[in-house]
């Protein structure tokens, strides 16, 4: 075996690049991901290589620890992508650019506007309370008649 | 123009890849990709040619070859396959082929724990994913890559600058190599039997990242609960 690792610190910055194009042209979440790990992928060719080349472990142990955070990242980013998923039907990286949830989020002009324009207080609303109001069939409101038992009663009940 | 003489060899190299990615990349004038497929063996020689000149050591050399090509074709592959399911297999091919690299660089143990863990679980997991979440076939945003031209040159202008570091570090002209290699050899000796075993590995682990060890176990739980916390789930309150 030979000790010059620049055969594989070349695999290595191939397999990176290409993960890196990957990541920067697909438009699907799933294999953006997958391209990251292809990343993770050429740097781990490099800490063997240079285990290799030193004779100690340090860049295999390095290795083991990617592995596990690449577990990591591939579990939470499927769940992330799945939530995603079940909102807008798609797996578009489009449609996720602005990751806010849209009624929070001001759009630009109208927060151009209120510079300008400042909106006036709004009034206080009246909370509506009692019962609803049973409309009849020739459109005006029926009134129940309440006797003074049902209000004795109620006031009991009460 | 003194420069771009003397690496004439990589620029061409990385023009070559260049080009072969945006004929392999799916577009919609363009039917089918043979072009790129084609240009696809002249493109590996070449960056073997240039950047991989064998050793000498017959085995080794076809070994890290056959290692290197299948890694790099299922790079390439993967990044431009237009179907996600076939891109998630070509992910797999060049896990196997960095998987054969671990094995020439000593270590073994690496290796199959990388084929178990991600064929085995992160290929598998990201294959029921697509398949949960496929469109009919051929979406759109499958078809159509973002701005490809740009994120090509980008890539392939960082992959020039890496293998250019690469030259200047461990090329021929370089003066450290002589003096480092015959220090290294006798230090790679010295372990030579126990580099790469799983025992050897985990004596490393559990003795100087232990602590490490201990921090991704602990993000690896971290990970569990906050994917099960995140998943969607139906009305019902089931998964």
């Amino acid at each position: 075996m030979s000790p010059d690792p620049s055969h594989y610190l070349v695999v290595g910055a191939l397999l990176f690049g290409l993960g890196a194009i990957g990541f920067l042209t697909r438009r699907n979440l799933i294999l953006m991901m997958l391209s990251s790990e292809m990343m993770l992928h050429g740097v781990s060719v490099n800490l063997t290589a240079f285990s290799q080349y030193h004779g100690q472990h340090d860049g295999q142990a390095l290795t083991i620890f990617v592995l596990t955070i690449a577990a990591c990242e591939a579990g939470l980013s499927l769940a992330i992508i799945l939530a995603l998923y079940q909102r807008t039907r798609s797996l578009d990286i489009r449609l996720w650019t602005t990751l806010g949830e849209e009624e929070l989020m001001p759009p630009m002009a109208d927060s151009a506007s209120r510079e300008i324009e400042p909106q006036a207080e709004p009034l206080p609303k009246l909370v509506p309370a009692g019962r609803r109001p049973v409309i009849g069939a020739d459109g005006h409101v029926v009134t129940p008649v309440l006797s003074n038992s049902q209000v004795s009663g109620k006031g009991a009940k009460a | 123009m003194n420069w771009v003489s003397e690496n004439i060899a990589l620029i061409g190299t990385l023009v070559l890849l260049g080009a072969n990615i945006l004929l392999l990349f799916p577009s919609t004038g363009r039917k089918s990709g043979i072009p790129g497929f084609l240009l696809l063996p002249v493109t590996l020689a070449a960056l073997g040619w240039v950047f991989l000149q064998p050793t000498g050591d017959l085995v080794r050399d076809i070994l890290f070859y056959m290692a290197a090509g299948t890694a790099v074709l299922g790079g390439l592959l993967m990044t431009t396959q237009r179907n996600p399911v076939y891109a998630a297999l070509w992910f797999a091919v060049a896990t196997l082929g960095v998987c054969g690299l671990f094995v020439i660089n000593s270590a073994p143990f690496l290796a199959a724990v990388t084929i178990i863990v991600y064929a085995g679980a992160i290929v598998v997991t990201f294959v029921f994913v697509i398949m949960l979440a496929q469109q009919e076939q051929g979406s759109g945003y499958d078809r159509i890559p973002q701005q490809p031209f740009l994120a090509t040159v980008l890539g392939c202008l960082l992959v020039g600058t890496m293998l250019l570091g690469i030259e200047k570090t461990f090329g021929p002209d370089s003066s450290r190599l002589s003096v480092d290699r015959t220090a290294l050899h006798v230090s790679s000796l010295s372990v030579e039997n126990d580099l790469g075993s799983p025992g050897g590995v985990g004596r490393s682990l559990f003795t100087d990242y232990l602590f490490a060890v201990e921090l991704a176990g602990t993000v690896l739980l971290v990970a569990t609960i906050g994917a099960i916390a995140i998943a969607p789930r139906r009305p019902q309150g089931s998964l």
